[in-house]
């Protein structure tokens, strides 16, 4: 341990700690601009300087460690003059006008650093020197004039999300915020996951969507998991007036600390698909208005006549929706077919295994963070589930050995000269070939090195997704878990959908034949239907949609019934590891619109059914591929 | 003794932090038991009386020749000279001109521009003040009390009135300081 005293108080901490860390730790507050928690320190804006005892100068106590007998003050006169000389310095660099700019008044760090020192205007003027805005980003505006040269959105770039988009080019005042070799944004290897904009201190990156939209003082925050994949960020929905103004990652999420994908912040606030706002019905061929009671009678009576009946539900929904929709249509209904729009695909077979061995066999997707070896099958994580491959990404630089077998074009292959052409259904030709490498060597030079890898990692991880998972038998499985035991290696699963492992708990995963159908119940929420399934319903004489946007299914359906979409309601998610997390309900619903458990509600109440509401109980009855945490 | 008198100015600016002074309604009448307000640009007396003032207010940047002098001569009669606004306080709005240049504002206007039926001619006249670059206030004379915001808020502009005809400073923070 080390002890120091910061500002008269003796303090103890860890060898290591640096000066602002310690007295952040006791209370001690010292304004800062280009540090970041969730950054290594950096010591680049000079604004945290503080007097330590025997030094010649100020020193930044971002990135000075604390030392046994170090006296430190960080509010004398000489500190007090140097902030805001040094916040002057950076006002008069380039264009801080604080009028033009949209983060001004609440959401700018500098600005609110300038308030507390209670600056009322600084002494020099800047020289004027304009630099191009480059707006060729479909979310992203990125103007240098009001850049502060802190570098936390490249060092995020490069230690969070382990892209390297971002860097600089020039030195000094003439020091320019470039993508890639100086090219647009637009144009460059950016992947549009916005951590950048949401680490900016200034205006010097902001999103399209949001500017202008709402300050801080003016939103409400409703901090939640993400439902765009089953990876389970924790996301922070700001509202204002019942609008989504953005979407930002929950700096103090454990899983993704602040890190969101393209899929997770900025593709949600672009949907612009035809809303339905009351319950329709077909007459004479076209769909019709109605009430409710009309719709709802009309649907029951359909699910009631004793004919073949399938029901089919989105793997996006809460786990309570689809615990309802099992009771409903299975347990009580007793249809013909109850499944999900995946059929089980991304789960079934893992499901079955565990079942049969009596115990969950994959882990947390905390295990990617600290892995030395990662074998990839057939799943691209740069394209999908962006955030675990952020995990994987960053860490490459440090010696992290990435292996990638896939039978499809692979962009996480791109970071590695591991690649493994797989045939699609011969994975387990794939992964005994590989044992066999582990036993007898082999002629094949490219598993020589991909034994060679896993025999030397100690903490490896194999990740595999929903193609290996539709194709894997129980033989393949059996190699797959071999291999990980051989290895001592960490297991993840990618499912799906963000509640596809709900699915998998419910036995919700059988494959979708609607032949002698006479009438089919499809519980849409706010997804897209695939043609496929438009396709498949084309031979059902009935069809209800539970559903929020107009699609080919509502052309197709003969009642629609109007629901939430994903920011209108509240549930409880499986993400892919296991972990039981709340989506939180941002907004309000358009009047008449239910959400998807409201409706199912009603369904039972008009269908004189009692359903199961123990949900959880439900999900507890399986055994599931990866240990359930309660939140 | 007399009341402290107070004199105000507009220079580069757009008249809203004056207008933004008369945002304080009523209370003008207790401003006015405690001050004597001499020269405004919304009053009768246009200039600052030649024996000087004690509080001089300007508003707005300064732009050509013509605000220099002005500027100049309200710091010449007042005892303190307050800038009011981002404009006199930063060069504000007006000074984005400064990142491309006078001459391009100008033919942005009066050539350039989308309303322009004819071929469009810059305005020249010996009359004419000479176009400068922008500048905050400070940049050319001393300033004693910055009140920066677009428009300051009237509670701020009463509350630094009120304080200065009392003979006291104002201390412009926390909830009283905003850029904009």
């Amino acid at each position: 341990m080390i002890k120091l005293t910061i500002d008269g108080k003796n303090i103890e901490v860890q060898e290591g700690t640096t000066v602002l860390k310690a007295a952040e730790a006791t209370g001690i507050y010292i304004p800062t601009l280009c540090s970041h928690p969730q950054l290594t320190p950096y010591g680049g804006c000079r604004l945290c300087m503080v007097e330590v005892e025997g030094a010649p100068t100020l020193q930044p106590s971002c990135t000075l460690p604390a030392v046994n007998g170090m006296v430190v003050k960080t509010n004398t006169e000489k500190v007090m003059k140097a902030r805001k000389f040094v916040l002057t310095l950076i006002f008069s660099e380039r264009n801080h006008f604080c009028m033009y700019c949209p983060v001004s008044d609440g959401d700018c760090e500098l600005q609110n650093r300038a308030y507390d020192e209670d600056m009322t205007h600084w002494d020099l003027q800047p020289n004027w020197q304009p630099f191009n805005v480059d707006a060729s980003h479909p979310y992203i505006i990125l103007d240098n004039n009001r850049c502060i040269l802190c570098r936390r959105c490249v060092r995020a770039c490069d230690e969070l999300v382990g892209n390297y988009t971002l860097g600089f080019e020039e030195r000094g005042a003439d020091s320019l915020l470039v993508a890639d070799y100086n090219v647009p944004l637009g144009e460059s290897s950016c992947i549009s996951c916005g951590t950048c904009v949401q680490i900016c201190p200034t205006g010097a990156l902001i999103d399209r969507q949001s500017a202008y939209q709402g300050k801080e003082t003016e939103v409400e925050h409703h901090i939640g998991v993400c439902v765009e994949c089953p990876v389970g960020c924790q996301r922070d929905v700001l509202t204002r007036d019942n609008r989504l103004v953005r979407i930002e990652g929950d700096w103090d999420a454990p899983l993704n600390h602040g890190l969101l994908c393209e899929k997770g912040r900025f593709l949600p606030l672009e949907d612009d698909r035809d809303r339905i706002l009351t319950p329709l019905i077909r007459k004479d061929g076209s769909l019709k208005a109605t009430t409710w009671e009309e719709a709802l009678k009309v649907a029951a009576e359909s699910f009631n006549n004793e004919k073949g009946l399938a029901a089919i539900t989105s793997t996006r929904l809460p786990a309570e929706d689809m615990a309802l929709f099992k009771s409903i249509f299975g347990d009580n209904l007793k249809a013909d077919l109850v499944t999900t729009l995946e059929e089980g695909k991304p789960t079934s077979s893992l499901a079955k295994m565990a079942e049969k061995l009596g115990k969950s066999f994959e882990t947390s997707l905390e295990s990617l963070k600290d892995t030395d070896a990662v074998l990839s099958l057939e799943l691209d994580l740069v394209d999908d589930y962006q955030v675990a491959g952020f995990f994987i990404k960053r860490q490459l630089m440090n010696g992290t050995k990435l292996i990638v077998a896939d039978s499809k074009d692979n962009k996480l292959a791109e970071a590695t000269t591991m690649r493994f052409p797989l045939t699609s259904g011969e994975e387990a030709d794939f992964l005994t070939q590989l044992l066999d490498a582990f036993e007898n060597s082999s002629e094949n030079p490219a598993l020589i090195e991909i034994v060679n890898v896993l025999k030397e990692s100690e903490k490896a991880c194999i990740v595999y997704g929903e193609a290996f998972a539709a194709n894997a038998d129980e033989t393949a499985i059996t190699l797959l878990l071999n291999l990980a035991e051989k290895i001592n290696a960490r297991l993840i699963g990618v499912k799906g959908n963000a509640n596809s492992m709900t699915a998998a708990q419910l036995e919700l995963e059988a494959p979708i034949n609607v032949e002698e159908c006479q009438a089919a119940f499809i519980l849409l929420g706010d997804e897209d239907p695939s043609q496929k399934l438009v396709k498949t319903l084309e031979e059902v004489p009935f069809v209800v949609a539970q559903t929020t946007y107009r699609s080919q299914l509502t052309g197709k359906a003969d009642v629609v019934l109007p629901v939430a979409m994903w920011a209108e309601q509240s549930g409880t998610y499986l993400s892919l590891d296991g972990k039981m997390q709340k989506a939180i309900k941002s907004l309000d619903a358009p009047e008449g619109v239910l959400t998807s458990r409201e409706v199912l509600q009603k369904i039972a109440k008009s269908l004189s059914i009692e359903p199961n509401m123990d949900w959880k109980a439900s999900l507890m009855k399986r055994m599931p591929t990866v240990q359930i945490q309660e939140a | 003794m007399s009341k402290p008198t107070v004199a105000s100015d507009w220079l580069c600016g757009c008249a809203g932090c004056h207008m933004s002074l008369l945002d304080i309604d009523e209370r003008i009448l207790q401003l006015v038991e405690l001050v004597d307000l001499r020269a405004t640009p919304i009053t009768d007396l246009k200039e600052p009386d030649k024996e000087g003032v004690t509080v001089g207010i300007l508003e707005g940047g300064i732009n050509n020749t013509a605000n220099e002098e002005v500027a100049k001569r309200m710091r010449e009669r007042c005892k303190i000279l307050v800038a009011l606004g981002d404009c006199a306080v930063f060069g504000g709005v007006p000074a984005m001109r400064n990142f491309f240049g006078a001459e391009s504002a100008l033919k942005r206007a009066y050539i350039e521009a989308e309303s322009n039926d004819t071929e469009g001619k810059i305005p020249s006249s010996p009359e004419l003040a000479e176009m400068t670059r922008v500048h905050a206030l400070h940049e050319v004379v001393p300033v004693d009390l910055f009140i920066p915001g677009c428009p300051p808020n009237a509670d701020v502009i009463f509350y630094a009135l009120s304080e200065l005809a009392q003979g006291r400073i104002p201390e412009i923070k926390d909830d009283k300081l905003h850029w904009h």
